[in-house]
């Protein structure tokens, strides 16, 4: 499934311009660390994690886009950051644990 | 027969989560910087030759090492502390222009800070950092994206420098926060 299709399908909004691809699985965590060892390219970076240090390592490991959870407000820098290295922000008012289900449903 | 070398494809190995810990001497105010792979960071003050270590902070972090899948090769990075991007901060700065240069080209640069300045201007880990480069690189789906990770010390002043450090500051708190009260 493309991002656009599941943005559209999970009512994930656009912080950022969507950048278009395939989406390859999900990854769930708050932390930086996890994330440079553990995440694949291509995936969803799920978080409720909002600073700059989550643009950095997003684009490190080619994250196809972060989704952060709850609503949680992103900061104006880290978006400026985020659209520089055509990197996707989308937000949701959905809590992880909730948006994780939805994802596994349609299929991620 | 000469044997022939490996085109190697490198994978994230021994990986190994703890804390970075800054420590500062009140003796000499010099500050340092280590890995502890220990659930809580370590904060007593000790002693050390000349020195009396003190702690400052942490943040959780992550160690790992590279290895080849295909010939069995390791790359040890533990003198690797962590990575920063550049935010641009000071216009002289020699790594803000060479990020801003290769930003153009789709080459995201990230610095490589250590736990020992000795270790910043070796040889080899010049050759570390470009099998880091290529680890990143390699693993990128976006078309013509690149990772280019470049030695900290071409950073001009840390400080005054406003860098990104890819850290967990604040993530594992072992003691509330003090009242603002």
């Amino acid at each position: 499934m493309t991002l656009a299709e599941l943005s559209q399908k999970l009512g994930l909004k656009p912080l950022t311009e969507l950048h278009d691809t395939e989406v390859q699985g999900a990854y769930v965590s708050d932390m930086v660390s996890d994330v440079m060892a553990g995440a694949k390219p291509g995936s969803l970076w799920i978080t409720t994690q909002t600073h700059k240090n989550v643009v950095a390592a997003a684009n490190l490991v080619d994250i196809a886009a972060v989704v952060v959870t709850s609503g949680r407000a992103v900061a104006d820098e880290a978006i400026e950051m985020a659209n520089r290295a055509d990197l996707t922000i989308l937000s949701t008012d959905l809590d992880t644990y909730v948006l994780v289900g939805k994802l596994h449903e349609a299929g991620v | 027969m000469a044997k022939q070398a490996c085109r190697h494809s490198w994978s994230m190995a021994d990986v190994r989560y703890g804390f970075m810990v800054t420590e500062k001497c009140f003796h000499c105010k010099d500050e340092r910087s280590y890995f502890a792979e220990e659930h809580i960071p370590p904060k007593e003050e000790y002693r050390e030759g000349e020195h009396f270590w003190d702690y400052l902070g942490s943040s959780q972090s992550v160690r790992f090492n590279l290895k080849c899948d295909k010939c069995g090769e390791k790359v040890c990075l533990d003198e690797l502390l962590g990575l920063m991007t550049c935010s641009g901060c000071t216009a002289d700065c020699n790594f803000n222009m060479i990020a801003r240069i290769c930003e153009e080209q789709k080459t995201w640069v990230y610095g490589a800070l250590l736990y020992r300045r000795e270790d910043a201007r070796k040889p080899e880990t010049a050759e570390k950092l470009a099998v880091l480069s290529r680890y990143f690189s390699d693993r990128i789906k976006t078309p013509g994206k690149k990772i280019l990770v470049l030695p900290g010390w071409l950073v001009k002043d840390f400080d005054v420098c406003r860098c990104t450090v890819l850290e967990d500051v604040g993530m594992f708190q072992t003691e509330p926060e003090p009242s603002q009260s």
